[in-house]
């Protein structure tokens, strides 16, 4: 595999992992913004925003987007998180240049009234459709009450309120201040020739006008509250626990991650004998979420009204006793073969690869080679975990739960 | 390279498959078990949740310990599921341990230990699950959808049923595992990097004495398509709307895929445009190509506050109806472009590939190369799917509805 990076003179940053044995060919855009760049005012604004971006340019209308992409059998989508909007397609190689085409007009909408009107009400029913799924509902829930008052704790789909008084005025201010180049990634994942794509790319993007896109990025450790709302029509209790960890950009990411399979893996980790092997939960989950400058551990677990409490006892002891029972070496080998073998598996496939090279050049600006990954998970010590246990103990978590009682 | 497929048969009537896929490290396997939720007798509908579960607790002289640890060791990413017909059992790893992983998944079909006090564990699992079905109203409604359809037992809920799985013993669970664990109707599939001979071998070694039975032969009574309305306090109705298509054994099976890809392939597709586009009613909305070996049907979804239901409801039938009068030459086009390269993407994947061959060996008694498939598709023409869709109009509906209030069908 050969890595290609250009940056144009507005801040666009082009890059490619270029792999000629592959079936097909990944583009992605990467907009360095999402629900923490939003005020309250405008809550939701970055995910609506996406959804606005598949209606059309100035020369195109949404059923020609929509269109334009199935012409070219494309398989595409996008997502909006806490701080990224992320745009992708795969397309088999000779059809590449098209979606690029495609993908650099869409970059610049029209964000008409009409198309706005209509779509609003679209959010309205996925923010309606997520109420009809407690977990992630719940999860909502308690990253805002873990994140308090920091931006990261924001809604991604903001509320009815929010959705129902926002403008396209307001929207068409965000884009200007958020979509500009200098905040936008370009990434080209599979089989494809990177100077031909890249000259495409600068052609049609080269005038688009750099502006000022910050952020703020304080780290916060989480208000550590606890919170549970009683909902008659649920059977089970789905609680979120949530506690701080290492940010994106800190080294020790690779040993979270590895932490946090060895605690909440779907199978032969902790929470996994403690809760699911006994029946206590049905599931218990454990996962890193490194962010900009921050990061959490979220833990979800879903029980019967009667074995809620005791599932919570449970997780507190295997919290409280991290520090007691160290994590063993074959417990840490253990979580460094799936995490190795998911790699393995995950980058086989261009859109797999795609979104990995995307995050990384987002967040690091700089790019890292598979076996570079690789490596960093290999180097990962039982002194990394038994550090990080000590620096973030796991026990100091804000929780959430919705359910029956 | 030319496409290659492997394929042997052991004395015992087990099938192993073999799919190449050039330049990847990886390799995936898929076992599929004759013991799905039909398979099982009356009473005991859920009793292949548990067995999926049960049959993980040790096996082969390892403690559920020991067995989870070699396999978490190996790195595997193992996944199951309880299908009509079948359990599927599969996992993806590093191509160098797949002989061993293919060893342990010997003990756990041939020699599990089936502990009685483990099988409590896993109904009660299978009961926590059912009730986590019930806060889950998108995906009930599709399993209500799917057993309200499907002639009984074909359409049987895979979750199982309450009442069943509380009166479920270990007993009566290892006596149908004995009875539906059969080798002569098990077939493994493995895609990616492998040596086949040694893979021959190696199964010939695991499987060549394991147990057969008779070939258990199921009466399915087919049911008349209605509506059924589930009542739940949430947010949206959950629609599920299902109507009869042909199995991939029959001629009309590419102008049927054609079909549905022009109602529902991509976001230009009929339904998307339709509901969600022009009039805003749903975010999610869509219709898929769903099939057993002995029927097929399109199943359809949407999600939508009770104030649109009905109208959702009404577009959506429409939609299925106004096929009949007729595809355009750029819908045909744009559908097979989207088969076609869906189908091309999808091969990069060693799990899918497993997966896919495992169904096409059990449907059609081969497995289709991509090449066949591509070409086939290629071959539909606006007149060969418009008269099969004339010829085969979408008039009957079953139709189920979960939420807090019930629309009119048609």
């Amino acid at each position: 595999m050969e890595f290609k990076h250009k940056k144009l003179e507005n801040g666009l940053n082009i890059i490619g992992e270029v792999n000629k044995a592959a079936q097909s060919a990944a583009v992605g855009f990467f907009v360095r913004t999402g629900a923490r760049d939003e005020t309250d005012e405008i809550s939701g604004v970055s995910h609506f925003l996406e959804h606005m971006l598949f209606k059309g340019t100035d020369k195109l209308a949404a059923h020609e987007v929509n269109s334009g992409f199935d012409d070219l059998g494309a398989q595409y989508n996008a997502h909006t998180t806490e701080e990224n909007t992320v745009y992708y397609s795969a397309t088999l190689p000779e059809r590449l240049c098209e979606a690029v085409t495609l993908w650099c007009q869409l970059m610049r909408p029209a964000l008409r009234n009409s198309d706005f009107n209509m779509e609003k009400n679209v959010i309205l029913e996925e923010i309606a459709m997520y109420k009809d799924m407690p977990e992630f509902d719940a999860q909502e829930s308690c990253r805002a009450l873990h994140f308090g008052n920091h931006p990261c704790g924001k809604s991604v789909l903001g509320s009815v309120e929010s959705i129902t008084s926002l403008t396209s005025k307001q929207m068409r201010e965000y884009f200007e201040s958020r979509y500009a180049p200098n905040n936008i990634t370009a990434a080209i994942a599979g089989n494809f020739d990177f100077e031909k794509i890249c000259g495409q790319i600068e052609n049609l993007c080269r005038s688009w006008k750099p502006r000022q896109a910050e952020r703020k990025t304080e780290f916060f450790a989480g208000t550590a509250k606890r919170e549970h709302q009683k909902r008659k029509n649920l059977n089970c209790q789905h609680i979120w626990l949530a506690s701080p960890t290492v940010a994106y950009q800190d080294e020790m990411v690779y040993a979270a991650t590895l932490l946090a399979k060895i605690i909440g893996d779907s199978t032969g980790s902790r929470f996994f004998w403690e809760l699911v092997d006994s029946a206590i939960a049905e599931t218990a989950s454990m996962h890193c979420e490194a962010m900009d400058g921050v990061g959490v551990f979220y833990s979800y677990i879903r029980a019967d009204r009667q074995n809620g409490p005791k599932a919570m006892e449970v997780v507190e002891k295997i919290f409280r006793s991290l520090q007691k029972e160290k994590i063993s070496a074959d417990e840490l080998q253990k979580a460094k073969n799936k995490v190795l073998s998911a790699i393995t598996i995950k980058n086989e496939i261009p859109m797999g690869r795609l979104l990995e090279l995307g995050i990384n050049w987002v967040y690091l600006g700089q790019y890292r080679p598979i076996e570079d990954e690789i490596q960093r998970i290999k180097n990962v010590t039982l002194a990394d975990i038994q550090n990080l246990i000590e620096r973030f103990p796991p026990a100091d978590f804000t929780q959430f739960a919705v359910g029956p009682q | 390279m030319p496409e290659k497929t492997d394929i042997y048969k052991l004395a015992n009537g087990m099938t192993l498959i073999g799919i190449p896929v050039a330049g990847v490290q990886s390799a995936a396997f898929e076992f599929l078990i004759p013991a799905g939720a039909a398979m099982t007798p009356n009473g005991c509908c859920g009793a292949p949740a548990v067995i999926e579960d049960w049959i993980f607790r040790g096996a082969g002289g390892k403690t559920s310990r020991q067995l989870s640890d070699i396999l978490d060791g190996l790195g595997l990413h193992r996944g199951s599921g309880v299908e009509s017909k079948h359990i599927n059992l599969s996992a993806a790893l590093q191509a160098d341990n797949l002989p061993k992983a293919i060893e342990l998944y010997a003990d756990i079909i041939l020699k599990p230990a089936l502990k009685p006090e483990q099988f409590e564990y896993s109904k009660q699992l299978a009961l926590q699950g059912l009730l986590g079905l019930e806060d889950d109203p998108r995906h009930e409604t599709m399993l209500l959808l799917r057993e309200h359809f499907y002639p009984d037992p074909l359409g049987r809920n895979t979750a199982g049923k309450k009442q069943d799985l509380q009166n479920l013993t270990a007993e009566k669970t290892d006596r149908i595992i004995a009875e539906n664990f059969d080798l002569s109707q098990t077939m493994l599939a493995v895609a990616g990097k492998y040596d086949f001979q040694k893979l021959c071998s190696l199964v010939e070694k695991l499987f060549a004495d394991g147990k057969t039975n008779d070939k258990k032969n199921i009466t399915p009574k087919q049911r008349p398509l209605d509506y059924y309305h589930h009542p739940h306090d949430g947010a949206q109705v959950h629609i599920g709307i299902m109507t009869g298509s042909v199995t991939p054994q029959n001629n009309d099976y590419y102008n049927a895929r054609v079909a549905v890809a022009v109602l529902s392939g991509g976001m230009s597709a009929r339904l998307f445009t339709e509901v969600r586009e022009k009039r805003g009613l749903c975010y999610a909305v869509g219709a898929s190509y769903h099939s057993l070996k002995e029927t097929a049907g399109i199943g359809c979804y949407a999600g939508t506050i009770p104030q649109k239901a009905q109208e959702t409801y009404d577009v959506i039938i429409a939609e299925f109806k106004r096929l009949a009068d007729g595809i355009s030459e750029s819908e045909l086009q744009r559908a097979k472009t989207g088969l076609q390269s869906a189908l091309v993407m999808q091969s990069e994947s060693t799990m899918a590939r497993a997966g896919a061959a495992a169904t096409d060996y059990y449907f059609l008694g081969k497995v289709r190369t991509l090449e066949e498939i591509k070409q086939n598709i290629e071959k539909t023409t606006v007149k060969s799917v418009t008269d099969f869709l004339k010829n085969n109009p979408f008039e009957t509906f079953c139709s189920v509805t979960t939420g807090p209030v019930e629309i009119k069908p048609v």
